[in-house]
C-alpha cells in the first residue's frame, strides 16, 4: 500500500527538513553557538516524521532527549527551536532549556526528558486525563532502545494495558544506548517486552517514513477509538555519536557505511521521483528548507541570552 | 466552630475543593473502595466522587508520582498520596526532577499543580516507616512545603496547596491524625509563608513544626511553670516559602533560637535556621544557636532506642533547661 504523492512530499518536506536542522546544528556547536548536551538524531529521522506524521495536532507527544526531529514533526518553529538550543531567551523554554528537556505547548509536545526513561511514568498521567476529560486524543511516548530497561518501562506497561490508555510508545531503536550495544543490555527484544502486558507490539522498517506512517495510523485509531494501547519499535541507527563530541569508537565502520546506504531522506525522495513527481517540486522544497535553516540559525545567533535575576529565586 | 480531628480536616478540605472543581482528582495506593486510605484520609471519597477521581494505584510509587504530573500537564489538580514519607524516595525523580523544574525548564509554558500528601514521623515501625524527610526537599528549588501542626491548619493549608498552583510536598504526621482542633464551619485558608506563634515569649525563641510543635509547646509551658522563663514558640507551617520574618523579628526580641524538629540533626532544617540566623541576625545573638532533632541514626523499632533518637517531651525540656542555664 502507498500513500498519496501529495502526503508523501509533505513528509519529505519535513525529513528535509530535519537533516538540515540537524547539519546545522552540528556546526553551530561547533562554532559554540548551540550549548549545552545536545544529543543528534541523523539517520534517525523517519521515525519521528513517520508516527508523528499519523498524529493530529491535538495529540500529545513525549519526546526523548534525541528529540529535535520530533519537536519539527510535531510542528515546531525551526527559529524557536534554534534559539532554545543556543539558549537564547526567543526559545521554546526562554533559554532554560536547552537541547534535552525542550516543551512545545502551543503543539501539545509535553517536553523532552534529560533522565531517561521519565516520560514513562508521565505517560501514565497524560492517558489517564485524557480519558478522564473524554478528549479524543492519544498520546505517542518516544523513547530509545536502552530506556526500554528502565523499571518504569514495565510500569507503564502495566497500567497502559491495565486501564486501557491511548498510549502508543514509540521506540526508536537505534541499536545503541550511549556505546553499549542493546543486545547487551537484554535477552528480550524491545517488541517482545509488551507482549506479557498484553499491549500490540509491532516492528517496522525505521528509515521508511511510508511504512511507518501507514502502521502508525492504525495504531493511533485503535488507541482512540478502542483504548488500546501498542508499541512501534522503529528499526534504525544513529550515525552520530552518543553526544555532539562522541567519537564513536565502539562501532565498526561497515556498520555506519551500511545504514548510510539506507538513508531515510534519500530513499523518501526516490521514492517520490519514482511515483513520477517532477524534479523542480523536490527542488523547491530543498530549497526553501535550507532558507528556512539559515534564517533559524541567524534568528537564533541574533538572539539575546536570558539574565539572571535574583529574584527569580524559590 | 466543631472540634475535627487532623486527618478528617484533610479530607474536608480535599472534599471541599473537589466539589466546586471537577479538574481536582486524587491518585495514590489503596486509597479507593475498600482500604479507603492507609490512615483513613481518603475514608468516603470515593463513594462521593467515583473511581474516576479517586484512582487507586498498583504498588508503584513512581507512577503515581507521574500520574500526578502527566495529568497536570493536561490541566487537572492532583493530590498524590504516598503511603509513608520514607515511600517517597521511591519517586524521587518525579519529585526532584520533574515537578520541581517543571515551570522553569518549560519557560513557564507548564506547571506542576501537585500535592504530593505523606504522613512521616515515628509511631514505632521502624526506620522504614517512620523518617522526616523535609530537610532534603527543603534543599531543591520549585518544591514548596506544608507541614501542618493540627486539624486548623492542615484544613486551611491544604486548600491552599490545592490551587496553589506548584508542587506542594504536604507532610502529614502519623501520630497527629487523631488529634483534634476547633474548626469553623465557614470557608477558611491559610496562606503559604504566615507563620503561627503558638506561645508568646521574650527569654528564647523555640521554632517547632509537625508533631513537635505539639510537644515543644508542652514542654515549654512546663519550663515556664518550673522556672518562670518566658519562651516564645513559632510553628512556621510552611518551610518554603518560609516566615523567616517572624522568626527573626522574635529572636531579635529574645536574642535566643532553639530549632525543634523530628528529622535528623544533620543537614536538618534546623540547621538551615541556624544558619540563617547566624547570617542575618548575629548581632542580635546573646547565646550561640541551639537544635534539637533526631540523632543520626536510623529511626530504631525498639522502644527504648526509640526513645533515645527521637526528642521527647522530657527530652525537650531538659536541652532547653540547660541551653537557658536554668536551674
Amino acid at each position: 500500500m502507498n500513500i498519496e504523492n501529495n502526503l508523501l512530499l509533505e513528509f519529505f518536506a519535513k525529513l528535509f527538513l530535519c537533516r538540515r536542522f540537524e547539519e546545522k546544528v552540528y556546526q553551530l556547536i561547533l562554532d559554540g553557538v548551540v550549548l549545552g548536551s545536545v544529543h543528534l538524531s541523523l539517520g534517525e529521522e523517519a521515525a519521528a516524521v513517520g508516527t508523528i506524521g499519523a498524529l493530529e495536532k491535538s495529540d500529545y507527544i513525549l519526546p526523548t532527549h534525541r528529540g529535535h526531529c520530533q519537536h519539527l514533526a510535531k510542528g515546531a518553529d525551526p527559529n524557536r527551536l534554534m534559539a532554545e538550543l543556543a539558549c537564547k531567551e526567543s526559545g521554546y523554554c526562554r533559554g532554560n532549556s536547552g537541547s534535552i528537556h525542550i516543551f512545545d505547548k502551543e503543539n501539545n509536545n509535553l517536553g523532552s526528558n534529560g533522565i531517561i526513561g521519565a516520560q514513562f511514568p508521565i505517560a501514565v498521567g497524560v492517558g489517564r486525563a485524557i480519558k478522564y476529560k473524554k478528549m479524543k486524543d492519544c498520546v505517542a511516548c518516544f523513547t530509545g532502545d536502552g530506556a526500554t530497561n528502565q523499571g518504569w518501562f514495565y510500569e507503564l506497561l502495566n497500567l497502559a494495558s491495565l486501564w486501557s490508555l491511548p498510549v502508543i510508545i514509540i521506540c526508536v531503536n537505534n541499536l545503541y544506548g550511549m556505546g553499549t550495544p542493546y543486545c547487551n543490555t537484554s535477552l528480550v527484544s524491545v517488541n517482545e517486552k509488551p507482549r506479557l502486558f498484553k499491549i500490540r507490539s509491532e516492528v517496522v522498517d525505521g528509515n521508511d517514513v511510508e511504512a511507518i506512517y501507514l502502521i502508525m495510523k492504525e495504531l493511533v485509531y485503535l488507541a482512540k477509538t478502542e483504548g488500546k494501547p501498542a508499541l512501534l519499535e522503529c528499526l534504525t541507527y544513529r550515525w552520530m555519536g552518543h553526544s555532539a563530541f562522541d567519537q564513536r569508537p565502539y562501532r565498526p565502520k561497515e556498520e555506519i557505511a551500511k545504514w548510510k546506504s539506507m538513508d531515510p531522506v534519500k530513499r523518501a525522495e526516490n521514492k517520490l521521483r519514482q511515483r513520477g513527481v517532477n524534479s523542480k517540486v523536490i527542488d523547491e522544497i530543498k530549497d526553501k528548507v535550507n532558507n528556512q535553516v539559515e534564517e533559524a540559525a541567524d534568528f537564533a545567533i541574533k538572539s539575546k541570552f536570558p539574565e539572571f535575576d535574583t529574584s527569580m529565586q524559590m | 466552630m466543631k472540634k475535627v480531628k487532623y486527618k478528617d480536616a484533610i479530607r474536608e478540605a480535599m472534599m471541599e475543593e473537589m466539589a466546586k472543581d471537577p479538574d481536582i482528582i486524587l491518585v495514590g495506593e489503596d486509597i479507593a473502595k475498600g482500604y479507603e486510605g492507609c490512615f483513613g484520609v481518603t475514608k468516603g471519597l470515593c463513594q462521593v466522587f467515583g473511581e474516576e477521581r479517586i484512582i487507586d494505584m498498583p504498588i508503584c510509587e513512581a507512577s503515581v508520582i507521574g500520574c500526578a504530573l502527566g495529568a497536570a500537564q493536561l490541566g487537572i489538580k492532583v493530590i498524590a498520596e504516598v503511603m509513608f514519607e520514607d515511600f517517597i524516595t521511591v519517586c524521587f525523580d518525579g519529585i526532584v526532577n520533574q515537578a520541581a523544574k517543571l515551570k522553569t525548564l518549560s519557560g513557564g509554558q507548564y506547571n506542576a499543580s501537585v500535592v504530593i500528601r505523606a504522613p512521616g514521623g515515628s509511631a514505632g515501625y521502624g526506620a522504614q516507616h517512620s523518617q522526616c524527610l523535609e530537610s532534603i526537599f527543603m534543599h531543591v528549588p520549585g518544591l514548596y512545603i506544608a507541614i501542618p501542626s493540627n486539624a486548623y491548619d492542615a484544613k486551611g493549608l491544604m486548600k491552599t496547596a490545592i490551587n496553589f498552583g506548584g508542587p506542594v510536598l504536604f507532610f502529614e504526621h502519623q501520630k497527629l491524625y487523631n488529634t483534634e482542633a476547633e474548626i469553623p464551619d465557614d470557608e477558611y485558608t491559610i496562606p503559604f509563608g504566615k507563620g503561627n506563634v503558638l506561645n508568646t515569649g521574650k527569654d528564647v525563641t523555640v521554632v517547632a513544626f509537625s508533631y513537635m510543635a505539639l510537644l515543644a509547646l508542652d514542654a515549654c509551658k512546663s519550663l515556664e511553670s518550673s522556672y518562670g522563663v518566658s519562651i516564645e514558640v513559632i510553628d512556621p507551617r510552611t518551610l518554603v516559602p518560609l516566615d523567616f520574618e517572624m522568626i527573626s523579628a522574635s529572636v531579635k526580641k529574645t536574642g535566643r533560637l532553639v530549632t525543634v524538629e523530628e528529622g535528623v540533626l544533620r543537614g536538618g532544617v534546623g540547621s538551615e535556621l541556624v544558619a540563617r540566623i547566624g547570617e542575618e541576625c548575629f548581632d542580635y545573638l546573646d547565646a550561640p544557636t541551639k537544635r534539637i532533632a533526631s540523632l543520626n541514626f536510623q529511626i530504631p523499632i525498639s522502644p527504648l532506642m526509640e526513645k533515645a533518637v527521637i526528642p521527647n517531651k522530657d527530652s525537650i525540656i531538659s536541652e532547653i533547661a540547660a541551653y537557658l542555664n536554668l536551674k
